[in-house]
């Protein structure tokens, strides 16, 4: 079938995104003294999400919307990869930048399917063609394929925002305008959809601006971000574990709030830490041997595993006045943590049980080491704390169990 | 006193001395409420009256709707036509048909032309005024999707704003299509025939033929906005999809 062949020879590359540059961007509103974006200069590398967060009347979303121009810069310029946006037809730059807005905008008078398919049909893609990209979307998102002949009005809130999301991704855009895309989503469907959408950038990598006023929000989502204030000013731009650690100023601080340590937290996994090594003891092993173990030690307590050094409960100074290391351990185990959870998460299981430290195992639930609250309190006091990072998009995923 | 205005006052009286002038026994008595038999003999002679409404209905309906919804889409864009608009249809609007028969005499003189006018200009108001109030009912955010996804202006106006207001710009017409039904029936006044020349010419005191002449009004009325809704059905599916 020739139609066919030509859907398949047609299809965009997956991967298309270009870099955004802001070089002296400023938007003034007639009228008023103050600018609302002044001199905005800064780069969002190509395949990231840059977020633009600050309070309210900051210019974050004035700043996003001067790149599709659905607002117009007094002056300074905007590239999207080499070309200025200002060179071009505002409708024909517009159908190359996806746009996702907080209050979804889906037509309410067009099907699921019809609505994915809206740019497409602008660019003139044959129906053919359109039709086969929104099924290939609704599956990418998740959805039932019966789902695209119903309207919105049938959808949940929830997957109404996934429709936008996949609206603004069917003609492969280079660049993501995403609005506060998830804040008028109830918490719980919130963190699932952030969590959807990091994976799906994960495969698609594309370059997104994405504008939150919820700090909590940009550092789950951002691979960087630009705090902005009052007056459309940066006041820095840095990616999460740099704006956390080493904020630039009192009111970066005050925005990324006091509890910034436990929010580095949740940027990393457990695996992350040089844990301490624990010192093990084996059922029978002599008692001698184990205190050996101990001397030098950072832990003060032998930890019992068993044959396939799965650790069953952590040894007493009364468990080694025998002999031999007894089978049951006078101490329960306590909380055992997973290489691959999140630190925050881990530090929180070890307060709940009233610990200092807890075991932990590697996916077969072999003993690794051991994770302290010392360690982690020393780790975001050393230089290492910062260097840590990852692209949002392989972050562990806060809210979310490993085991799932 | 200029001539075309010695001309136009005796319309009315010329109209009712038309009437005929052979009476039948019911219908000499008031008394009975219907004449079957006169109705029976005489239903023919409704059937031109009824094609003239029908036709004058529909023309100032069809016009009326062409202007309004032009003047309506064109305001759109350019807010500050808006209250003058508004105001202009709606002196219009409240000037009585059978006023506007007379100020139109001079200029278009008696007949179907003048009643076409008078009911268009009735008409116009409500038209125009729904449309504007349904371009203005679709969300916003709906409209900053169309844009931002790369729609040009004319693009989102017959794409988004219009497909949207659709249920409103028919409910204006079906209250203008229903009005007029009932006020052309003054047409005759003006010349125009339809529903009401039978009335005066058969009595207007005459219950049989008030009663017919009513009824095919009615029914005509029904029709119009039976066929309107059926269409409005049609053009907007998405209002009648179940919500999940």
């Amino acid at each position: 079938m020739p139609t066919r062949k030509a859907i398949e020879g047609e299809k965009p590359a997956e991967h298309a995104a270009s870099a955004v540059r802001y070089e002296a961007a400023t938007k003034r509103y007639s009228g008023s003294g103050a600018p609302a974006v002044d001199d905005l200069t800064l780069e969002a590398p190509a395949g990231e999400i840059c977020v633009l967060v600050g309070p309210s009347g900051c210019g974050k979303t004035t700043a996003m919307r001067m790149v599709n121009r659905t607002v117009e810069m007094t002056s300074g310029d905007i590239l999207i990869g080499e070309r200025s946006v200002r060179d071009r037809n505002a409708a024909q730059l517009r159908r190359e930048i996806g746009y996702v807005i907080q209050q979804i905008g889906l037509f309410p008078h067009r099907t699921i399917s019809q609505n994915i398919g809206a740019v497409p049909q602008l660019l003139g893609w044959d129906k053919e063609r359109a039709r086969a990209r929104s099924a290939e979307l609704l599956a990418l998102i998740g959805l039932d394929p019966e789902l695209g002949d119903r309207y919105p009005a049938q959808l949940s809130g929830g997957q109404q925002q996934r429709v936008g999301v996949a609206r603004a991704l069917a003609a492969d855009p280079l660049v993501m305008l995403m609005d506060e895309p998830f804040g008028a989503i109830d918490p719980i469907n919130r963190e699932r959809l952030q969590n959807e959408f990091l994976r799906l950038q994960a495969e698609i990598r594309k370059t997104v601006l994405f504008v939150t006023h919820d700090i909590d929000e940009a550092i789950k989502m951002g691979d960087r971000i630009a705090v902005m204030r009052e007056g459309g000013k940066v006041a820095q731009y840095a990616t999460p574990a740099e704006l956390l650690m080493d904020p630039a100023d009192e009111f970066v601080e005050d925005f990324v709030g006091s509890d910034r340590a436990l929010k580095r937290l949740a940027l990393m996994r457990v695996s992350d830490i040089d844990l301490w090594e624990a010192p093990i003891a084996h059922i029978g092993q002599a008692s001698g041997e184990v205190r050996a173990k101990l001397d030098g030690a950072e832990v003060a307590y032998p930890l019992l595993v068993d044959s396939e050094r799965r650790p069953l409960g952590w040894l007493s100074e009364r468990d080694l006045e025998g002999a031999n290391v007894p089978a049951q351990p006078d101490s329960p185990l306590g909380p055992v943590l997973d290489r691959d959870d999140v630190v925050r998460d881990a530090l929180a299981d070890i307060l709940q049980a009233g610990a200092q430290y807890a075991a932990v195992t590697d996916r077969d639930g072999r003993i690794d080491g051991v994770l302290s609250v010392e360690i982690i309190s020393e780790f975001l006091g050393s230089p290492a704390a910062k260097v840590e990072e990852y692209g949002a998009a392989e972050r562990p995923l806060s809210g979310e169990t490993v085991d799932d | 006193m200029t001539s075309w205005l010695l001309e136009a006052l005796p319309l009315a009286e010329v109209e009712i001395r038309e009437r005929t002038s052979d009476t039948l026994p019911c219908q000499a008595n008031s008394e009975s409420f219907f004449c079957f038999d006169w109705a029976k003999d005489n239903l023919d002679k409704y059937e031109t009256p009824t094609l003239q409404h029908l036709k004058l209905v529909l023309l100032a309906v069809l016009i009326g709707f062409a202007i309004a919804f032009t003047l309506a889409v064109v305001a759109h864009r350019r807010r500050w036509l808006q209250p003058p608009l508004l105001a202009a249809t709606g002196v219009l609007y409240t000037i009585p048909s059978v006023a506007f028969f007379f100020l139109l005499l001079p200029f278009t003189g008696r007949g179907v032309d003048t009643a076409v006018i008078a009911l268009t200009a009735f008409n116009l108001q409500i038209i125009y005024r729904n449309t504007t109030v349904g371009l203005a009912n679709v969300p916003a955010a709906v409209k900053d999707a169309a844009r931002g996804m790369g729609q040009t202006d004319r693009q989102v106006l017959w794409r988004v704003e219009l497909p949207l207001a659709m249920p409103e710009i028919i409910a204006g017409l079906r209250i203008a299509t229903v009005s007029t039904v009932a006020i052309a029936s003054l047409a005759t006044l003006a010349g125009g025939g339809g529903l009401g020349r039978p009335i005066f010419q058969f009595g207007i005191d005459f219950k049989t033929n008030v009663l017919i002449a009513g009824g095919i009004m009615i029914a005509m009325a029904l029709v119009f906005d039976w066929l309107l809704i059926i269409g409005q059905r049609m053009l907007t599916p998405w209002e009648r999809a179940a919500p999940a």
